[in-house]
């Protein structure tokens, strides 16, 4: 069992993470910053569910992306689903073929809320973070078929959306 | 796994010898697919870029420190935005305390609010009317209560009004602690009180410390035979 302070250490060391993973999610930085919050108090309080040795960064993700979810259940799924869109329109988001440039934040976001939640996720933990399939597959509780096939539907939603720079577009 | 799941296991490096060779000559002899496989890594690369500068950003002094309920702030927000002019209302509402306290924090074993280890909490008739009265109870008694619900952190608050005022008591550690209290209006004094309404500075402070929505009779009920935890 992790003590109190090995706790507040791994998640000093994994807060920059927590912090990228929350903004991939969410559709802004107000709401990344309560996940960040919410998923840091939720840590503090298990401190008895986390071997001290085992993987912190699994256990992390799983439980911010558990209160993500119950988040957007809380707000309803048409207004997940469908406000996020305009979003992406308001921030100057240009769905044109060819875009070269390097993606800001925003525009990264932007196209992020696009995706389907159960896609996002997976694009959030396995492109942005770097997770292998079987950790991202144990992070979510899902199987490794499931993360495969959403994250082959995910990226290339995202590619259609982010420019398809080396494929020549249509 | 389909052609194309395989194709981006490869692509991030998920393959191991066998399947990782067939893929890699699947690749270099068809064009499109170099193509695909130099777009996908351009995009993870672009995606990662964008948010790298988050990476640099300081971490908190405290990390999980402030007690916040995030289903709380959760309900909270689906029901009803709080602006930051809200929470500075409330604060200031608060202030208010030491104009009221004249009057209802007398000496003596009756008074209605005590000073108890430098916190104000409900006793006597105000206790008693926190613990047992429902809102439905007859307006002529002294103590009337208002509303009953939770604040973000989870505890009971119930507002109440008497002859000299209004305010907002919570529970903690088994005390009802005022959070609010509010003289009565000079310019409109006496018994039109519970006809015009709560003290609008009472109305800010609720406003400010509730999360989701009040009480109904029935959880109201509940709540006080649960003992308000």
């Amino acid at each position: 069992m992790g003590s109190q302070i090995e706790i507040e250490r791994e998640l000093r060391a994994h807060w920059p993470r927590l912090r990228r993973f929350a903004l991939a999610l969410s559709r802004d930085a107000a709401d990344a910053d309560d996940l960040v919050q919410a998923t840091a108090e939720r840590i503090i309080r298990s401190v008895g569910q986390w071997q001290a040795g085992s993987r912190f960064d699994s256990w992390m993700f799983r439980i911010a992306r558990n209160l993500w979810i119950d988040t957007m259940r809380a707000r309803g799924r048409q207004n997940a689903r469908f406000a996020p869109e305009e979003d992406g329109e308001q921030i100057g988001f240009d769905p044109r073929p060819g875009t070269e440039a390097a993606i800001d934040l925003g525009t990264a976001m932007a196209a992020m809320q696009r995706l389907p939640e159960e896609q996002r996720e997976v694009i959030a933990l396995i492109l942005i973070d770097g997770l292998g399939y079987r950790e991202t597959a144990d992070t979510l509780g899902l199987p490794i078929g499931t993360i495969s096939s959403r994250l082959a539907r995910g990226r290339t939603a995202l590619l259609a959306m982010l420019g398809e720079k080396e494929c020549g577009g249509e | 796994m389909s052609d194309e799941e395989e194709f981006f296991a490869w692509l991030d490096g998920e393959l191991r010898g066998d399947a990782a060779a067939r893929v890699e000559a699947r690749v270099a002899a068809d064009p499109a697919l170099a193509a695909q496989a130099r777009a996908h890594r351009a995009l993870a690369g672009r995606l990662r870029g964008a948010f790298d500068p988050v990476l640099a950003a300081p971490v908190p002094d405290r990390v999980g420190a402030p007690p916040v309920d995030f289903a709380v702030v959760r309900d909270r927000r689906a029901s009803r935005p709080v602006s930051r002019m809200t929470r500075w209302a409330a604060i200031a509402a608060t202030l208010a305390l030491g104009i009221v306290t004249g009057t209802m924090l007398a000496t003596g074993s009756s008074s209605p609010i005590v000073r108890e280890n430098g916190v104000l909490v409900a006793a006597a008739s105000l206790e008693d009317a926190l613990d047992t009265r429902l809102a439905s109870a007859p307006a002529s008694d002294d103590v009337r209560i208002g509303l009953t619900f939770r604040d973000a952190d989870g505890q009971l608050c119930r507002s109440f009004e008497n002859r000299d005022g209004s305010g907002l008591a919570c529970r903690a550690d088994g005390d009802w602690q005022i959070r609010g209290l509010f003289k009565q209006d000079e310019a409109s004094p006496g018994d039109y009180r519970m006809a015009s309404g709560p003290d609008p500075r009472l109305a800010e402070l609720i406003d400010a410390t509730i999360a989701g929505e009040p009480f109904d009779a029935e959880a109201e009920r509940a709540a006080k035979e649960g003992g308000w935890r």
